[in-house]
């Protein structure tokens, strides 16, 4: 008897080979209510990931795509195809609304997570940076978020610079990525970052030892961690932590870093992040990996559904199914999640384009703009007098408009794609890219699996003596160019695979 | 009627009148001071000019000129209260007796011919019922080549249906003008037009900070720390949602003209 198929066949896409790295078709299939990605290299043979647990969500989603925002300028030309042209390349769905760029590739950890397989290798100079960041203005106009990572970017002996070159050049959101451990004790450096104020992209994975000693390979890091934190609160940056999830080591901590978030004082939103399987990471099964779904679920058990699944909502500037997001206002014991009081649809179009890392910001300008306008808006009316009126209204004498966004909590949770769930659709509109010298932007999930890490590091590392040379002799470093050619077969992916 | 009853009542007046402006700002004027300045370098303006700012409002931009590019500034606003508002901030700013501000009315300005080298017009010509006289009383009161800028809300030739709503409730919006339109009064008043630039790119910026001040409005109200009766917050969103779209598509726009008289 014929039977039938136990899967439905949602569409056709490209990846590449988890292996050699060949792009090859790939098919979207659901099953079972889940998204798995299927796939055979004619060389390697087939393999088969889970992309989505949560296949009614993963389509339903799929209505928030919105049309993309085309950058100012272009730094490649279409020639071999997606993924291979990386720079942006005219063929890009997205403009960059998050550059990253790694200053250095050396770090004071050595995680055996690292998807930019953080050790010793290159320092970018000040010349580099500042070229970057002008291509950058080059591309965007009005470039609003920078991060710079690495490696460990506050060990970087420049990067107070590099902050300050991104402000100089009108970049509102200068973020660092950092583990906080020069933070929990280089008092001076604290200083420093009170200077130039950036905001800080915080690596968080949990309380338990046996977390930060799988994923970070150092026990006791936690009291560091917490030291850091603190010592942010006390000169008022704002924090995202970043916790990276892995199966079988902190999914049970996930509602208990929310309720940690929510008290402290420096952190404002949370960006969860399923293990990154790339570069250096842990054995891993494709089939079993942790996805968006997967942590919405946990959120919402380990919250007692404080916030439940239904908060969250995709973030249509890239794919929709890269992201969700909430947020929620903090009255006291009182928590409640924007979407349940306001038509977060209505607004998502706006949002449109531009992926915010403390959207709070944003809202507390709208709204201090209602307050400031108003005051003055055809009558004679001051700031104090609508605030008395308001207060009549119900607002309680202590509040003030700040406090909204002050008391506001973002948590966003962010799947990257491993060369195992590697979809060329996605990443076609992807907006968060890798700044290189040269002016090429690639796209972050192109960066980690195709093979452009492993070009722009060889080059970056190549070109260390010459920086070496340069600031010894106190001159001016002329920045190489990074550029990328894929007629060479690229190195295969080691896999650490637990199930073949 | 109880105290509830009476503040609803109070707010509701309060918002009302002032929801549209509210989400507005001070005054409508996209792109800001940074528009303002290029407005100035474009009419060339030095320390020795005698500048008009003709809808001076608050007095934003005729302080801002007035440091700026170190000129005279007179400001002109129909409403007493606006301009009471700016002799203030002048005289607070230290800016008393170079920049100043007068009440009168654009059609028929209570100034005399020739009086001034430059004039600036934001975002205001388009509100003007008579704007042919409004054109020649710019040119009577300019010196020979003396230079106009405009600023102001433009639309393509046909305005977009769903844009009703939005005009109802923005009434400034409701004669903006194509292009040529403007370009038109101003050479029926004898100007040579010498450059006209877009700028919707402020308009879009503007609509947004709008939106993003109805998402602040409707949190406020979720979180019941405010209360808003009257106001209609939905139709609101669309209209605004509305504006943003058209202004995307180039069915509403900003521009300046400028002109030189005779």
């Amino acid at each position: 008897m014929k039977k039938d198929a136990d899967y439905v066949f949602y569409e056709l896409t490209r990846s590449i080979c988890p292996n050699c790295r060949r792009v090859i078709d790939a098919k979207v299939l659901l099953r079972d209510n889940k998204v798995f990605l299927r796939k055979r290299c004619p060389d390697c043979g087939p393999f088969e990931a889970l992309v989505y647990a949560d296949a009614e969500a993963y389509t339903a989603h799929s209505k928030f795509n919105k049309p993309g925002t085309i950058p100012l300028a272009f730094n490649s030309e279409i020639h071999d195809g997606s993924p291979h042209d990386c720079g942006l390349c005219p063929d890009h769905q997205q403009h960059t609304c998050l550059g990253i760029i790694e200053v250095n590739s050396s770090c004071n950890m050595n995680c055996p997570l690292c998807f930019s397989e953080a050790s010793p290798g290159f320092n970018l100079t000040l010349e580099e940076v500042e070229q970057i960041l002008d291509n950058y203005v080059r591309t965007e106009g009005n470039p609003e978020v920078v991060q710079f990572s690495g490696g460990e970017p506050t060990i970087h002996p420049q990067i107070i610079d590099f902050v300050k070159a991104a402000k100089a050049r009108s970049i509102p959101f200068v973020m660092i990525n950092t583990n906080g451990k020069r933070i929990a004790k280089d008092d001076r450096f604290l200083e420093q970052l009170n200077e130039v104020r950036p905001s800080l992209y915080f690596q968080f994975d949990g309380f338990d030892s046996e977390t930060y000693r799988i994923i970070r390979g150092e026990p006791n890091i936690l009291e560091e961690k917490l030291q850091a934190l603190d010592r942010l609160a006390k000169i008022g940056l704002s924090v995202t932590l970043v916790p990276a999830i892995e199966r079988g080591v902190n999914e049970h901590e996930v509602g208990k870093i929310i309720n940690f978030a929510i008290q402290h004082p420096a952190v404002r939103g949370i960006n969860f992040q399923p293990a990154f399987h790339a570069g250096r990471h842990m054995a891993h099964d494709p089939m079993n990996r942790i996805t968006i779904p997967d942590i919405l679920r946990m959120i919402e058990a380990q919250t007692a559904e404080t916030f439940k699944v239904t908060d969250f909502v995709p973030v249509p500037c890239c794919f929709p199914t890269c992201n969700s997001v909430t947020y929620a206002f903090i009255d006291g014991d009182k928590i409640t999640p924007l979407p349940r009081i306001v038509n977060v649809y209505d607004y998502l179009d706006y949002i449109t384009n531009r992926v915010m890392p403390d959207w709070s910001i944003e809202i507390k300008g709208a709204l201090e703009g209602l307050w400031s306008s108003s005051s003055v808006a055809g009558s004679q009316k001051s700031a104090d007098q609508l605030a008395f009126s308001c207060q009549a209204c119900g607002i309680p004498e202590s509040f003030t408009v700040g406090d909204i966004a002050q008391h506001m909590i973002m948590i966003m949770l962010q799947d990257f794609m491993d060369p195992w769930t590697f979809n060329q659709k996605n990443l076609m509109k992807c907006c968060k890219e890798f700044l290189l010298p040269g002016g090429k932007q690639i796209p972050f999930c192109a960066y980690n699996t195709v093979g452009y890490r492993e070009k722009a590091r060889a080059q970056l590392e190549a070109a260390e003596p010459e920086r070496k040379r340069a600031r010894a002799e106190g001159r001016a470093y002329e920045p190489r160019p990074i550029t990328f050619n894929f007629d060479q077969p690229a190195p295969q992916n080691d896999l650490r695979v637990l199930v073949p | 009627m109880n105290s509830e009853e009476t503040v609803k009542q109070c707010c509701a007046l309060l918002y009302e009148s002032d929801f549209a402006k509210m989400l507005l700002g001070d005054s409508f004027h996209p792109g800001g001071v940074k528009l303002t300045e290029r407005l100035g370098t474009l009419l060339r303006l030095t320390p020795r000019s005698r500048v008009l700012d003709i809808a001076s409002g608050k007095g934003t931009s005729a302080l801002f000129i007035g440091e700026r590019f170190g000129c005279q500034v007179l400001g002109i606003d129909y409403s007493k209260q606006n301009v009471d508002y700016a002799n203030a901030l002048a005289e607070s700013k230290g800016f008393a007796g170079r920049v100043s501000f007068r009440k009168g009315d654009a059609e028929r300005l209570p100034l005399d011919d020739a009086s001034f080298d430059a004039i600036i017009c934001e975002c205001a010509f388009c509100t003007f019922p008579d704007k042919p006289g409004a054109a020649r009383e710019f040119a009577r009161i300019l010196v020979p080549k003396g230079r106009l800028g405009l600023s102001d809300l433009t639309r393509g030739p046909v305005l977009p249906k769903e844009l009703d709503g939005v005009l109802a409730w923005v009434a400034c919006i409701a004669d903006a003008q194509p292009v040529v339109s403007y370009e038109n009064y101003l050479v029926g008043a004898g100007f040579r037009i010498e450059h006209t630039e877009e700028s919707n790119e402020a308009l879009l910026e503007m609509v947004e900070q709008m939106r993003m001040k109805l998402l602040g409005v409707e949190i406020l109200v979720g979180l019941k720390k405010l209360d808003l009766p009257g106001v209609d917050l939905s139709s609101a969103k669309q209209m605004a949602q509305a504006a943003q779209a058209a202004v995307k598509r180039g069915a509403l726009g900003y521009a300046i003209i400028c002109g030189v008289n005779g």
